[in-house]
């Protein structure tokens, strides 16, 4: 690595410039810690060694990070500098990565457009009248931006592949239980992953792999040791069988969704890949399943907002407790993590836990179940669109939370089922980035990996980025 | 499956978070419309989702090594006096009410 | 109408482990406030429980001990509330699937004899922060050293029936978990916690009628002052034709009254779902096997064991047994040479001198002998002490006196080791402080001549026919010998001196 210094004023220059857009991918940076950074690199040998020397990585700010506030886009940890660091952070830096600033995100990662935050939305860099995709809005821009090459998200419903695909850029979900959660701010727990974006396959992948790998501080993580570097793209998928769930391609698919997924598939066959097609049947309750599990684990995660020990807490002369807890929350929180939170408490409540909660974990275990099931079949991975429309306009879908729940309708599967999954630019549609989705099973990271890595090849241009 | 005004104000209670009126007007609204698009989860009824969670938890040695915090507790507590952490009374002690 | 009561007790106590349940941190009790604190157990953001293993092992002895059958898979759950105590606004419990169920403890009832009072569950769960309200005008205080401290609820089936039952139930059962270890059980620490539910029916009667739940008792007294106001509220309540309210119940201890709740109760609404943060709990038959295997004796056994082993009595046996510390230092004293009868009077008379003795020989500034315990000098002292008695070579008074002088200087017992055999020891210590005891008929003669003389009264009234007056002298003649002489000896020669 020659000079983290150099790269650290590279990377300032070009995140300075991002921003000067208007794009707001980052909530929090500067020269000054990033060449603090440099510094703290160029002093440990080790890492400088590492296989993310000297690079820039943003990082999404509902992950613990000493230098800047962890505000999880809410008004609530506004200025909250976490006292201890995550697993993850630790490890990109061990690798000799940097860290470039915190982006901006959905409040608590809650939401698919980046607009949910309570500190103003990103911009897409591509077309900044539209949303990056959400909830890792920040991040995505950050990389499609060229401010980054690499950056950390994190996914629960698919929130880094969402807006890697409006963006076009990469974005990897590992399987639940690949990277330690420590440090990640708690939304879905059993959803919860840090994913990462790059602006191709080989950077999300490399990153993915320096941060993964067991970790005592988190139970749920995977016995295993971290995951191999990427290797250069296979020249033939050959022996590849990549399957096609009809459930995903319904009839009326956004035509140029349908068209990108097309050539997709087409170039995965010139590869050599046999494509056939396949059946996810429980795949059209995957977003009531998650709209029960999400909100129901958020519900019980947020009650640690309560203004006792950090955070906001809302002044006033409040005399007594627990009308400091309602008016602190009241405020800090915005419109939609509140609704996800009386959504959740009401799922879980006394009456209604067996007709939703309950009933939404054996759906799961449905969905779960399919997956397997194809996987077992000899499939090696699925291909799949990310995102049923390309990037929308900012304000389209603020009116009715619905509809910005059934954005999520092609990623959230993974989250559920807890297998990995990628997504790649596949093309453009008038102008706007398309996405395609790999889909891998159980710890099935380095096949997607390697399939993505020939396709993204095989595809005139990855990450249109300038 | 209708969210009613009160149903409101009890899970926003259970929650604690306070609802002021035009916001609780409009849960109502979306929270029904939401659980009612949910609902259709009842439809699943076969023996799907019983092969239960295979995961064993891996315990900890009984040895101590905190993840030591970087500032103390009262660098970022809200209220902090004589090192306790400090909220305003629990009102509910003097009115004699339920402790959980 | 004659009435009965139902009692059913739910009782958590701390694990003694080195760190809390769900993170590293000191369990330690006692340390300066919000010192033993981490991400995990303030409940910051993005920190994550993992659970202890010698928690779970405690946990699971306890269980055993308590004859229940251990679940080899049970899960964790959040319980979830709000109050300033509980940091992440959640406890970390267990519901549907405890890591126990159905066993029975052994009571004696003060009312109806030996009883068997069943265990509903048993699980694990962290215990919350300290709150103070009356520390800091106007504000609750929290202290999160005990935030995330392991603990294991113990539910009873309502088989108890009256107030001193309860308290009987409570005494075994901190007696059990104290002999294997598990915990301190001590309530004024608050390593023991009780709430109780109590209602009562009309006697003959199965059925379960309303009951209350009665809470803030502070120890064991408290428990049964507590039920006896509670159970006499219902009773009275009852016969003015009232019906019994589902209610939470407070005991203030200063008044013993137990009052109820200003508010109507509304069940709290804890919405259980199982622990996402933590995998299924799943202990193998080999590793259950290792524990139920090493199980330590328990108090019913091991007093059944010395009353047929030592020949004790029910109540010696129980008095030697009702710490294992004490019983297994009775066992050490009997195997160093004294004989079980006479060590266990020791041990059961002389609690003063014998702790004073083992105070000094535990202290850290005391330099033991290489190769032995403190445990094995203290037995030493006890067995020394009990041989010589029983042999005559000192009397009862020189063995206390010896005991206080081994406490004083227990250089000296350590030099007197070399003598060999416990009662050689004894000797050898008692010739070096001049207390062996005496029984030269001279010279006890002698101290018997001159204590009559020295009390002319009472020799006339004893002549007189205050023969009682015979105890005075006896003690006078003893005094006069610097408690040396052997006391039979002594009543022999003053009975024939007086009547001469």
């Amino acid at each position: 690595m020659t000079d983290a210094r150099a790269a650290a004023k590279a990377a300032a220059a070009r995140i300075a410039a991002c921003e000067a857009k208007g794009t707001h991918a980052f909530l929090a940076w500067s020269e000054q810690a990033l060449l603090a950074e440099a510094e703290r690199l160029a002093a440990n040998t080790a890492a400088a060694a590492g296989p993310l020397a000297g690079e820039a990585v943003a990082v999404k700010d509902v992950i613990a990070e000493a230098t800047f506030p962890t505000t999880c886009g809410s008004k609530i940890l506004e200025g909250w500098r976490s006292p201890f660091e995550a697993t993850a952070i630790r490890r990109l830096r061990q690798a000799g990565a940097m860290v470039a600033g915190k982006t901006n995100c959905d409040e608590f990662a809650m939401g698919s457009s980046t607009e949910y935050s309570s500190y103003g939305p990103t911009r897409n860099p591509v077309d900044p009248s539209r949303v990056p995709g959400g909830s890792s809005g920040g991040s995505a821009a950050a990389v499609a931006a060229s401010a980054v090459t690499m950056a950390l998200g994190s996914e629960t419903g698919g929130s880094v592949r969402h807006p890697a695909a409006f963006c076009g850029v990469v974005g990897i979900k590992p399987t639940y239980g690949r990277v330690s959660r420590y440090g990640l701010v708690a939304f879905g727990s059993s959803l919860d992953q840090i994913g990462t974006l790059g602006r191709d396959v080989a950077s999300a992948a490399r990153l993915l792999a320096v941060i993964s790998g067991r970790d005592e501080r988190d139970a749920t993580t995977l016995d295993r040791d971290p995951l191999p570097l990427p290797g250069p793209a296979p020249a033939s998928l050959s022996g590849t069988v990549v399957g096609v769930p009809r459930e995903y391609f319904p009839d009326g698919l956004h035509a140029g969704i349908r068209a990108a997924s097309d050539r997709a598939l087409a170039r995965l066959r010139d590869l050599g890949a046999e494509v056939r097609e396949v059946s996810l049947p429980h795949t059209k309750y995957a977003v009531p399943t998650y709209y029960i599990v999400a909100p129901a684990e958020a519900s019980s995660n947020l009650a640690r907002y309560d203004g006792v020990r950090y955070g906001l807490r809302a002044d006033g002369g409040v005399a007594d407790v627990r009308p400091l807890y309602r008016a602190t929350r009241g405020r800090g929180f915005g419109a939609e993590v509140r609704r996800r939170i009386l959504l959740g408490t009401y799922v879980l409540s006394a009456g209604y836990y067996d007709a939703y909660y309950r009933q939404a974990q054996r759906v799961r275990e449905a969905i779960r179940a399919d997956f397997a099931r194809v996987f077992a079949s000899g499939v090696h991975a699925l291909f799949t669109p990310t995102t049923p429309t390309p990037a929308f306009r900012l304000g389209e879908n603020l009116a009715d939370p619905l509809a910005m729940y059934l954005s999520d309708v092609y990623v959230c599967t993974a989250n559920l089922a807890w297998v990995p999954a990628l997504s790649l630019p596949i093309g453009r549609d008038q102008g706007l980035p398309v996405g395609g989705q790999l889909i891998g099973p159980m710890e099935g990271e380095p096949a997607i990996v390697r399939i993505a890595q020939a396709l993204e090849r095989a595809l005139d241009r990855t990450a249109e980025v300038r | 499956m209708g969210v009613t005004r009160k149903d409101v104000e009890k899970i926003a209670q259970l929650a604690e978070l306070a609802v002021d009126d035009a916001a609780a007007r409009e849960l109502e609204q979306q929270l029904s419309r939401i659980l009612d698009y949910v609902a259709q989860l009842a439809e699943v009824r076969d023996d799907a989702g019983t092969a239960g969670d295979a995961r064993a938890a891996r315990l900890r040695p009984d040895v101590l090594a905190p993840d030591p915090l970087s500032r103390a507790p009262q660098q970022f507590a809200p209220g902090f006096k004589d090192g306790l952490f400090t909220v305003p009374r629990l009102g509910e002690l003097d009115r004699g009410d339920d402790v959980p | 109408m004659s009435w009965e009561t139902v009692v059913g007790l739910e009782v958590h106590v701390q694990l003694l482990t080195a760190t809390k349940m769900f993170c590293a941190c000191s369990a330690k009790f006692g340390d300066p406030p919000n010192t033993n604190v981490c991400p995990v157990c303030l409940g910051l953001p993005g920190a994550l429980p993992v659970p202890n293993e010698q928690a779970v092992r405690l946990a699971v002895r306890a269980a055993f001990a308590l004859g229940c059958t251990v679940h080899p898979r049970s899960i964790f759950a959040r319980k979830n509330y709000f109050y300033p105590d509980l940091p992440k606004g959640y406890q970390i419990s267990q519901f549907e699937e405890p890591l126990a169920t159905g066993g029975a403890l052994e009571v004696v009832s003060p009312e109806r004899g030996p009883i068997t009072v069943r265990i509903k569950r048993l699980h694990v769960e962290e215990d919350a922060a300290k709150s103070f309200h009356d520390r800091v005008p106007g504000m609750t205080a929290v202290d999160f050293n005990r935030s995330g401290v392991p603990l294991v609820e113990i539910v009873s089936e309502p088989d108890l029936r009256s107030p001193q039952e309860a308290r009987a139930y409570l005494t075994t059962l901190k007696q059990v978990l104290r002999y294997v270890d598990v915990s301190d059980c001590n309530m004024e620490e608050g390593s023991l916690r009780v709430d109780a539910n109590l209602s009562i029916r009309p006697a003959g009667s199965s059925e379960l009628r309303t009951r209350t739940e009665v809470k803030n008792m502070n120890s064991f007294s408290g428990v049964e002052r507590a039920l006896t106001f509670e159970r006499d509220r219902q009773l009275a309540a009852t016969e003015r034709g009232e019906a019994i309210e589902q209610r939470t119940m407070l005991f203030d201890a200063a008044s013993g009254e137990v009052r109820p709740t200003r508010s109507k109760e509304e069940s709290h609404d804890y919405r259980y779902f199982p622990e996402p943060d933590i995998p299924p709990l799943v202990l193998s038959e080999s590793w259950l096997g290792a524990e139920r295997a090493e199980l330590p004796e328990l108090p019913a056994a091991k007093r059944e064991r010395f009353e047929s082993r030592y020949g004790l009595t029910r109540y010696e046996a129980g008095v030697l047994t009702a710490e294992r510390e004490q019983a297994d230092l009775y066992e050490m004293a009997v195997a160093k040479g004294g004989s079980p009868k006479s060590v266990a009077t020791w041990m059961m008379n002389e609690v003063d001198r014998l702790q004073a003795v083992y105070q000094r020989v535990s202290a850290p500034v005391f330099k033991l002998p290489s190769r032995l315990s403190s445990a094995e000098v203290f037995v030493t002292a006890i067995a020394a002490v009990s041989q010589s008695v029983e042999a005559g070579d000192l009397n009862r008074a020189g063995g206390r006196q010896l005991l206080e002088e081994i406490a004083a200087k227990p250089e000296r017992l350590v030099e007197s080791l070399t003598a060999g055999e416990p009662r050689a020891i004894a000797v050898r210590l008692a010739k070096l402080l001049g207390i062996l005891q005496v029984s030269d008929t001279g010279e006890i003669d002698g101290w018997v001549r001159e204590t009559l003389a020295a009390h002319p009264a009472e020799v006339a009234r004893y002549r007189a026919g205050e023969t009682r007056l015979l105890g005075f002298l006896v003690g006078q003649v003893l005094k006069r010998s610097k408690g040396k002489a052997d006391p039979k000896l002594v009543n022999a020669a003053l009975i024939t001196a007086l009547n001469s």
